[in-house]
């Protein structure tokens, strides 16, 4: 670890640095591992930020106090591993922000990107909300309690029981979601969501050219849309929810559990609600339905595609 | 250094000719300048795919052959008449001539060539009406924008070879364009859309378009301008899949 930044806030010790001659990555011939301690001197850690452009980020949640980083770093030469660096920047307010970088010099050989790699694992106080950023690295958190904004351009975003608002957003690398009891919103342009074990009060996910897959999904307020890739949705209808699922040319399936009087308007190229033909009222290009009993309408669904299909239907 | 000057450097730039300082200089206006930066990849790609060309393995008797000629050559000049040898040495000058100017004539079809594709280029990305509304008969396409984030995820990872310091540095430019490009693409889709909508709706959409791009003009370089571009996208990929949104309170992020 290097260029450490300094800061009466905490305490951080050097664990261990250990530097291989050999890699078990065939493309890299130098290998090294560290590994930091970070101590809260007074307040406790409220926000990680990460930024790793170099490789994958690993931030795992535990009941301890302290921020445990641990980078691996490859290089084709040891000249080279001394180029990437790994900062620690702590802040004032419980904030600790660490970041990879690599040092830019006319002394140093050029490198390609790819012959290069820092992976970083962080152990963090699960009260930490955590912010982190990659570019062709995977980006894991698991059990963390205050949510994030988690950011890549192609790497997968992967997050696994995290509670807390939470956002994400890629490029071109695929999102999966799992037990995630919070907001969400999740966007992505080139690349699929998966979302499974969402309970959060609000739901919004995007994607342009990739699919969106729910399953067992919880929120108050879900809003899913695809340009082209279908949506596949299995939810709970909550009471007094609402559910927008749109797209403009994939399919949309959705199945949702109903405990009450569900509100169904639906407009697409081909349409199955699911109901006899003469439960269905036609307006306006749109078509609606009342399944269940009751006055008003407890969950409102809209669905729609324009020049794909929609179907629909009612789990009791 | 002007686009002109970096033009001409180019090629030895990308050929990793140039001296640290002037190849510090090429970096640094490629950084700024959208315009040479797309000419540096279009070349970059052109010499991609050249290297790609299949390396053809001789005939293992071709050196045999030459090494026969060589000695007949040399032969004859030894033991044939003076006036021979004035003959050979003009046919073999001849010979390096026209391998020359077959050399040239193939190095300015190919600057033609490339000439030409590059006009054609702009000259489709200016005839595009930025705001021409076609009724939409079909589905429209939504295309994959030319700028794809790559495994090692750098979206322009195509300029050729360079010191990962500077990839990390031009990364967020290139995070950018890649959302441009996307935005780009849904905006077309959504003004295919356009004439099916209704006179509210249309200018609902004109003033929500110029605010979001507004707030574009003015984010900072990197992550803000990437944060502006998701709003412009997120709100073009409703407008284009949805008429409307009867209900009320799903909008938004959280």
């Amino acid at each position: 670890m290097s260029a450490l930044g300094r800061s009466a806030t905490v305490a951080i010790g050097l664990v261990a640095s250990l530097r291989f001659p050999a890699s078990a990555d065939p493309k890299t011939a130098v290998d090294e591992r560290s590994r930091v301690e970070i101590q809260p001197s007074g307040a406790a850690f409220t926000q990680v930020s990460l930024d790793n452009p170099l490789g994958d980020i690993r931030v795992e949640g535990y009941d301890g106090t302290a921020i445990l980083v641990e980078a691996h770093k490859y290089a084709p030469d040891p000249l080279t591993i001394d180029r990437l660096r790994v900062s620690l920047i702590p802040g004032a307010d419980g904030r600790v922000r660490i970041a990879t970088t690599a040092v830019d010099g006319r002394e140093f050989r050029p490198v390609a990107r790819s012959q290069v790699r820092i992976d970083l694992l962080i152990r963090a106080p699960r009260n930490a909300r955590i912010e982190a950023s990659t570019a062709g690295g995977r980006l894991q958190v698991e059990n963390m309690d205050a949510g994030g904004e988690l950011d890549s351009s192609s790497g997968s975003i992967a997050i696994k029981n995290v509670s807390g608002e939470l956002i994400t957003h890629s490029v071109s690398g695929p999102t999966s979601l799992r037990q995630v009891f919070g907001s969400v919103d999740a966007a992505t342009l080139w690349s699929d969501v998966d979302l499974d074990s969402i309970g959060g009060h609000k739901l919004v996910a995007s994607a342009t050219m990739g699919k969106i897959a729910g399953r067992r999904v919880r929120s108050q307020e879900i809003e899913l849309t695809t340009t082209n890739g279908a949506i596949m949705l299995e939810a709970e209808a909550a009471v007094h929810g609402q559910l927008v699922v749109s797209s403009l040319r994939g399919n949309i399936d959705v199945k949702v559990r109903r405990y009450g009087p569900v509100m169904v308007r639906a407009r697409a190229a081909k349409l199955n609600l699911g109901v006899p033909a003469a439960d269905v009222e036609r307006q306006s290009g749109w078509s609606r339905a009342l399944v269940g009993a009751g006055a008003d309408p407890a969950t409102l669904i809209e669905l729609q595609s324009r020049y794909g299909t929609v179907q629909f239907a009612v789990v009791e | 250094m002007n686009c002109g000057d970096v033009q001409i450097a180019l090629t030895p730039y990308l050929d990793g000719e140039l001296d640290i300082d002037r190849g510090r200089e090429v970096r640094g206006h490629l950084r700024s300048c959208a315009a040479c930066r797309q000419v540096a990849r279009e070349e970059s790609l052109l010499r991609d795919g050249l290297r790609a060309l299949p390396t053809l393995d001789p005939p293992g008797d071709l050196w045999r052959g030459i090494a026969r000629q060589l000695a007949n050559a040399e032969l004859a000049d030894a033991t044939g008449p003076r006036w021979r040898r004035v003959v050979a040495r003009w046919q073999r000058s001849l010979r390096g001539l026209t391998v020359a100017t077959a050399a040239v004539a193939i190095a300015i079809a190919i600057v033609a060539a490339v000439g030409i594709w590059r006009a054609s280029h702009r000259g489709l990305q200016a005839a595009r009406p930025e705001l021409a509304a076609a009724p939409a008969a079909t589905a429209p396409e939504v295309a994959i924008a030319p700028v794809v984030a790559t495994p090692e995820g750098a979206p322009c990872s195509s300029l050729g070879p360079r010191d990962l310091a500077f990839d990390l540095k031009t990364e967020p430019t290139c995070v950018t364009e890649a959302y441009a490009a996307a935005a780009t693409s849904l905006l077309d889709a959504a003004l295919e859309q356009r004439a099916l909508w209704s006179d509210e709706h249309q200018s609902e959409f004109n003033a929500k378009l110029d605010q979001l791009r507004r707030d574009i003009d003015l984010a900072s370089e990197g992550r803000p301008r990437q944060r502006a571009y998701r709003a412009l996208i997120r709100y073009l990929q409703r407008v284009t899949s949805r008429d409307e949104v009867e209900l009320a309170g799903v909008r938004g992020a959280p």
